[in-house]
């Protein structure tokens, strides 16, 4: 699945990224790298996620959640 | 006498860098661009014992590659021997991810100094750092800090004036016996005591390959391994100032091996050094769950923004009294004193109807200005701005922006140049054009003058609520054009939001006196020199005509250069000469357009209420009416930037074209919707 479909307050491992290029590498920067767990705190309709990862909170768009491939712990 | 420390402030966005940075140098700053770039760069000096530093705030950034301008010249000042010691301010509440950046700055091999900030929130939190290890680890001196309540400068200071000739060295301790054997033991290498961050052995044999040929053909750079470990990333920039064939080694980009490498130690760090690290802040998720709400979020963001221009009008207008009655005074005493003088006529005429009328008028509204500025600092610092991004990101979505485009937007009602520029935070090119080509319709502070003028001599009562719509009114405009420019674009484009949302705190008084401080000085700049400069042109144009000096304002060249666009204007219902005079001096900046209509109009000052009559008495008696003057306010809302908005857009997209095109298509837009407002306006009322 990916971090579209998260529910908010569930927490998550991260399995692949699929976006490439410099979101990508701006994402990993951010600590967001393979492996790692984030906890989902909003999810809108519209896509838009906001979640926890590494102590910091990111807003993230549609485009990027969508291609953020996660897994349940 | 020791020569001056050049130190270097960097960190993360909301590490508190700022306040820091405020801290030591208060608000003397000298705030400047750097060369080429419309990055804010800010310095301050300051003495500790016999020690000189200078102190520099570099743009507070995640990582340094050169993906952003902020990153690039931030990496570029430090290789370029500019600094001698970087104090890296990390949130320590939040150490994982401000470690990342540490890891990277350590490996540029300059001396660096690890404050951990925020010290105060981590003791609230029960959370415990160990100082010993950490320095240990990082192999670079850590100075618990808190900014906020001011403890640990003098000992950060202390540190900076004794490190300033050490690059990480032999203090290096690590335990990597202790992690994963797979992950990150039996290294052949012997970098352990040399380097903090030591890579897989993969990596490290490129490092080593890379470092020696560089070594070779480039013997005078200078830290060959953060040169290797760059071109292991394939970091353009790099690749292109040391052209090397490495073909045969760098196979593919290693940079996300690498991120994910330093994080593996930034574990390893974190493990071993933050103790309770479980407990969290709750209290931001508990706003958050309100203010981010999917229902809430929409409505308690626009009721924050009624609070802020009901501040920005009652509040402002309150001090605006106080102002007005200082200013008429002086210019009574300037009146007085010039007679007794025995000035001249030309001369009493250019002081007190040209210049105090023109930069005194635009004074009285400092008050309004310093409130919104007040009022979008609260609202920076304690963290709600980047809230807004996720909140309006859907709605964006619609007009085929990201939520955080909303950002640059709302800074534009307080000044557009500043808000052109934060639509760099964009990174899709396309976004940033739109972004920037919008902004400008977001009425800025130096509108406001003009509504709250006309709005008080047409509207009365209605006064707040005719100044309020421009706003609005602003905001719809920008979003109907984002709107046709995105049904014209051929390839849709999904928006893509990526901000970081900081925990939430009390502003600090401090940090938003500088800023607002930095923006009323601003503004008394431009009256002094822009709106002063404007004042006597426009007193000149008015009082010589073809024949010389005239005391008949219709005679001269002012009247003949208004008249030419009196045809094009009438439509609008603001066909007087005065009144595109007026608009045309306000290209130099927008509260020249007051400024100049009331030496246009012959009032001498609006700041009374007998000005403002014989404002108004001229006005009507040209037969000017409310829906004028609503015209009037919309025309100004929407019409030709000022020339520093121009000329920033011009810098921001690199292209003299589009900032051209923004100049005049926002002088259609303004004229078309003026002439429907007054059409529709005059066959309403």
């Amino acid at each position: 699945m990916t971090l579209l479909e998260g529910k908010i307050g569930e927490s998550y491992k991260v399995e692949d990224l699929t976006l490439n290029g410099m979101t990508q590498i701006r994402l990993e920067a951010l600590g967001l790298t393979k492996g790692t767990t984030i906890k989902v705190l909003n999810n809108k309709k519209s896509g838009s996620v906001i979640f926890m990862v590494r102590g910091t909170r990111l807003a993230i768009g549609k485009k990027i959640a969508a291609s953020i491939v996660i897994e349940g712990v | 006498m020791e020569r001056e420390l050049n130190v270097g402030f960097i960190g993360n966005p909301n590490c508190g860098k700022t306040t820091l940075f405020n801290a030591y140098t208060g608000a003397k700053l000298k705030v400047a661009n750097w060369p080429g770039v419309t990055v804010e760069k800010k310095e301050g000096a300051m003495k500790y014992h016999e020690h000189k530093f200078k102190l520099v705030d570099l743009p507070g950034i995640y990582s340094l590659t050169s993906y952003t301008m902020e990153e690039k010249l931030s990496r570029q000042y430090i290789l370029d021997d500019e600094v001698d010691v970087i104090i890296d301010i990390a949130d320590a509440s939040s150490l994982e991810r401000n470690l990342y950046l540490t890891l990277q700055l350590i490996e540029l091999g300059k001396p660096v100094i690890l404050a951990l900030n925020m010290m105060d929130i981590v003791e609230e939190r029960g959370m415990e750092i160990d100082l010993h290890r950490l320095p240990e680890m990082l192999g670079v001196p850590c100075i618990p800090v808190s900014a906020r309540k001011k403890t640990g400068l003098d000992i950060l200071m202390h540190t900076v004036a004794h490190h300033k000739a050490k690059i990480s060295d032999s203090n290096l301790e690590h335990h990597h016996y202790m992690m994963d054997e797979e992950k990150s033991g039996k290294h052949r290498h012997q970098h352990h005591s040399e380097y903090a961050v030591v890579y897989s052995d993969e990596i490290e044999d490129k490092i080593d390959e890379i470092s020696a040929r560089l070594k070779e053909a480039y013997p005078d750079l200078k830290n060959e391994r953060w040169h290797a470990i760059k071109m292991l990333e394939q970091d353009e920039e790099i690749m292109g100032k040391y052209p090397l064939d490495l073909s045969d080694i760098v196979d593919r980009s290693y940079e996300t091996d690498i991120i994910n490498q330093k994080y593996d130690f930034i574990e390893e760090i974190i493990e071993e050094v933050v103790v309770n690290k479980a407990s969290k802040a709750k209290a931001t998720d508990r706003v958050d769950h309100i203010l981010t709400n999917r229902f809430w979020g929409m409505p308690i963001f626009l009721g924050i923004m009624g609070i802020v221009f009901f501040l920005t009008f009652t509040v402002g207008d309150a001090l605006k009294g106080v102002f007005e009655i200082a200013l008429e005074n002086f210019s009574n005493t300037v009146l007085f004193a010039l007679s007794w003088m025995g000035a001249g006529e030309v001369f009493t005429s250019l002081i007190v109807d040209g210049i105090i009328a023109g930069v005194g008028g635009i004074l009285s509204f400092l008050p309004n200005i310093f409130m919104l500025f007040l009022a979008l600092a609260v609202l920076e610092d304690s963290g709600y701005m980047s809230r807004v991004a996720y909140v309006m990101d859907g709605l964006m979505g619609k007009i085929g922006l990201s939520g955080r485009a909303f950002i640059p937007m709302l800074l534009g009602f307080g000044c557009t140049v500043p808000a052109v520029m934060a639509s760099r935070a964009l990174e899709d090119p396309k976004d940033r054009l739109k972004t920037v080509l919008i902004t400008p319709f977001m009425s800025c502070s130096a509108r406001l003058p003009i509504y709250v003028l006309f709005s008080q001599l047409f509207f009365e009562k209605h006064a707040a609520l005719a100044a309020y719509s421009m706003y609005v009114l602003g905001l719809v405009v920008g979003i109907v054009i984002a709107l046709i420019m995105n049904t014209f674009e051929k390839k849709k484009e999904i928006n893509t939001l990526l901000i970081e949302l900081p925990e939430y705190k009390a502003p600090n008084v401090h940090s938003i006196f500088i800023y607002v401080w930095e923006k009323v000085k601003d503004y008394l700049t431009k009256a002094g020199t822009t709106i002063f400069v404007a004042s006597i042109v426009v007193w000149a144009i008015l009082n010589f005509g073809p024949n010389g000096l005239t005391t008949d304002m219709s005679q001269s060249f002012g009247a003949i250069i208004g008249k030419w666009f009196v045809p094009i204007l009438a439509p609008a219902g603001i066909g007087l000469w005065q009144i595109s005079l007026s608009l045309i001096s306000g290209i130099a900046a927008k509260e020249v357009v007051v400024s100049s209509l009331t030496v246009l109009l012959n009032v001498g000052t609006i700041n009374s209420k007998e000005g403002m009559m014989a404002m108004n008495s001229v006005l009507s008696g040209a037969g000017f009416t409310a829906v004028n003057a609503y015209a009037l306010m919309v025309f100004c809302l929407l019409y030709t930037p000022c020339v520093a908005t121009i000329a920033t857009i011009r810098k921001e997209l690199n292209s003299t074209k589009w900032a051209m095109f923004a100049a005049f298509f926002q002088l259609i837009v303004a004229w078309f919707v003026a002439v429907l407002v007054y059409q529709v306006g005059s066959l309403i009322f």
